[in-house]
């Protein structure tokens, strides 16, 4: 046999082998994150489990949705599994990016839908269909300085009111900043949050932008009045900024995603170890949790979608929950999870992720423009914040701004 | 050795030329797939109403996405930012570039240790860079307004505010681009005559003479050279301004026209409107290229 034929043989003999060692080949589309890291530390279990092969993309988040979305648009199966942020949910929703996983949850015992709250059930929903299963739930709460606080005999703070008192006693005090936002490059997730927690709305049922309403203002009022009680560099702080200060210089309190409490895990973030103490977000007029996270699910074109599905529920699945969060992963807001004293006793902010049913559960806002709504929201805020245009002159030009990005939400 | 009739010779010109032509067709080929299909296909996209969130079945709207951008102040504001980097890089790095030449360019003691290290910046990538200078230019924890303030100034929030902002920028690129503007006219330097300057030395002339009336003017086709791949640097800056004030923030304070497009097709997903725009910064730099390929000839 000439050479030549004898290496064609040994390849497709190779080939052969390696195809029929695998059942199906699963593609899982990441993006670097401990939810990313927890589930690929699951995949050779899943494949001695299963005999499925597992691939793994990982993709940073600035290109990620993007990637997906052209993906899912050419129609080539690229990707079995999928996991994208909860902001992306309408777009994917409207583009048809990801398929409905309603009847496999309904079926599946081990997924267990009921082990979350109601508002968390509906987490992953774009009009009234599942297109993605909870990866992580980070909702907006209070993180504060139990060491601070105790000095100064406060509180955690249950309405605004009392966040920006205990604030003003901090600062005054001289123990240092007395809360911190990121009033940098991501301040529209405070804003909002501030606009629904002072009782109003970004936008009305028929997507007229509703954001110089008296509510509006007097929430963004109170967002830009916090800055007097923050650090210096807080008007350029991003969310992870924003963090990383609190975490590394002496700041009362701060309102973030419960998510980021893995940064504590990292030796430069634990000078105050031990010293930080969670509450749930506090109160405006209104009860309401800005809640965020990371969703997953099967993309519309998806090859495997079966496979796909066994993926998720041997991952995501009630009876792995503990070993998920224990791999590493931002919480995922189960029952069984946010009340398990092992594990409350090794995360103490679990219990917060337990949102009550009376609270309003509000989202990313869930329309197709939110993107370039929340970019000129960005740049209206910008200066608001830095002084350069008072509260309502600013929300006033706001208004006329969203108005024509809104009204893109009604085209056909 | 017999000598080739005139036709023979003629017909293996032809053939050679044509071996030629068949050995540049790949690089044809390459370079029709990479550029003149991507900017036909933007050209194409601009006239219709793509989006990637698929609101509305796409169809030819004509003029449509240029009007939007002529409307938008954000467009407007966009290019008087680029406008403005252009300028600033300009004035700051160009002199400081040629004097730090010209001070090289004299061969002093340690003159090769401080050429090195004056080029380390441009071996960074500008991602890496940004990162960490982001954190430098940090209010409370940075070490810039740490140091201003051990000799008394307090130092502006440098991303939180407009000026401050597109200073930290030009700063920023010009930490990086000096040593290219350095490089180049070291180079230039290097190419002058000798005489002209020894002959003024000679005849009285101070060394501030000798560079105004005789070096600079001599290095000028360096110079043109410089200031317009500058140009279409800056025309082009992306990966700096996404990573040190957060996609061009506070609010539009430092975005270009590439971070414009950028967030109009990748965050808003208007493909069309981003090429629309992509297609208008080709028309802002066509003329650029131009009058860079007249200063070449000229410095030629």
């Amino acid at each position: 046999m000439p050479f030549a034929k004898k290496l064609f043989s040994a390849a497709a003999i190779l080939l052969a082998s390696t195809t029929l060692s695998w059942a199906d080949e699963l593609n899982v589309f990441l993006s670097p994150s401990p939810s990313s890291t927890a589930i690929q530390s699951f995949i050779p279990a899943f494949e001695k489990a299963t005999g499925h092969k597992v691939n793994v993309t990982e993709v940073p988040y600035g290109e990620m949705h993007q990637k997906l979305m052209l993906a899912v648009q050419l129609k080539q199966g690229q990707y079995d599994v999928a996991q994208f942020d909860n902001s992306f949910l309408t777009p994917f929703g409207a583009a048809g990016t990801m398929m409905p996983l309603d009847d496999k949850i309904a079926a599946s015992k081990d997924y267990d839908i009921t082990d979350f709250s109601k508002g968390q059930q509906d987490y992953g929903k774009y009009k009234g269909q599942t297109l993605g299963l909870t990866l992580s739930t980070e909702p907006f709460i209070q993180w504060y300085r139990k060491d601070i606080y105790e000095a100064l005999g406060l509180k955690p703070a249950t309405t605004w009111d009392e966040y920006k008192a205990n604030a003003k006693a901090v600062k005054e005090s001289g123990k240092g900043d007395g809360a911190i936002f990121g009033f940098g490059p991501n301040v529209s997730w405070w804003w909002m949050t501030m606009v629904w927690s002072f009782g109003g709305k970004l936008y009305d049922e028929n997507y007229n932008p509703t954001v110089n309403s008296p509510e509006a203002v007097a929430g963004t009022q109170f967002l830009k009045d916090m800055l007097a009680y923050a650090p210096e560099g807080a008007i350029s702080a991003s969310s992870d900024d924003a963090t990383i200060k609190f975490l590394s210089t002496d700041i009362g309190a701060m309102v973030q995603y419960s998510g980021y409490w893995g940064m504590l895990s990292d030796p430069a973030n634990q000078k105050h170890a031990g010293k930080i103490g969670t509450a749930p977000m506090p109160k405006g007029t209104v009860d309401v949790t800005h809640l965020a996270g990371w969703n997953i699910g099967i993309p519309s074109d998806a090859k495997n979608p079966e496979v796909a599905w066994q993926f998720l529920e041997f991952v995501l699945g009630k009876s792995n929950a503990k070993n998920y969060i224990n791999a590493g992963a931002a919480a995922i807001g189960r029952k069984s999870i946010t009340s398990d004293a092992e594990l409350v006793a090794k995360y103490p902010y679990l219990p917060v992720l337990d949102i009550p049913e009376g609270t309003r559960i509000e989202r990313y806002p869930q329309i197709r423009v939110w993107p370039e709504f929340e970019k000129a929201a960005l740049d209206a805020l910008a200066g608001i914040m830095n002084g350069s245009v008072e509260v309502k002159a600013g929300l006033d030009a706001l208004q006329e701004t969203e108005k024509p990005i809104l009204a893109q939400e009604n085209a056909k | 050795m017999p000598v080739p009739s005139r036709g023979r010779s003629k017909s293996i010109e032809t053939a050679n030329a044509r071996l030629a032509e068949m050995l540049v067709m790949p690089t044809w080929v390459i370079l029709i797939v990479v550029f003149a299909l991507p900017i036909l296909g933007a050209f194409y996209l601009s006239f219709r109403n793509e989006t990637l969130g698929a609101f509305v079945a796409a169809k030819f709207i004509g003029f449509d996405n240029y009007f939007q951008a002529f409307a938008d102040p954000r467009f407007w504001e966009s290019i008087w930012v680029t406008f403005i980097l252009i300028v600033l890089a300009l004035v700051v790095q160009i002199p400081l570039g040629i004097g730090l030449a010209v001070l090289l360019h004299r061969n002093l003691a340690g003159t090769q240790i401080f050429r090195t290290v004056l080029i380390i910046p441009m071996l960074l990538t500008p991602v890496a860079v940004g990162l960490m200078w982001r954190f430098m230019f940090d209010a409370d924890l940075g070490v810039i307004n740490w140091a201003l303030e051990q000799i008394n100034i307090n130092g502006p929030n440098w991303l939180g505010w407009r000026w401050p902002a597109i200073m930290a920028v030009t700063i920023v690129d010009s930490w990086q681009s000096i040593p290219f503007v350095m490089l180049i006219t070291l180079a230039g330097l290097a190419g002058l005559p000798k005489g002209p300057p020894e002959a003024a030395s000679i005849d009285g002339a101070r060394a501030s003479q000798i560079f105004f009336y005789i070096t600079l003017p001599s290095l000028l086709p360096v110079v043109l050279v410089i200031a317009m791949i500058r140009i279409i640097d800056c025309l082009k800056m992306f990966d700096l301004i996404f990573i040190l004030t957060g996609k061009g923030g506070p609010g539009t304070a430092t975005q270009t026209l590439g971070m414009l497009t950028y967030n109009t097709g990748f965050i808003f997903f208007q493909i069309s409107r981003a090429a629309a725009l992509g297609v208008l910064m080709i028309a802002l730099v066509a003329p650029i290229y131009v009058m860079w390929r007249r200063a070449t000839e000229y410095a030629r």
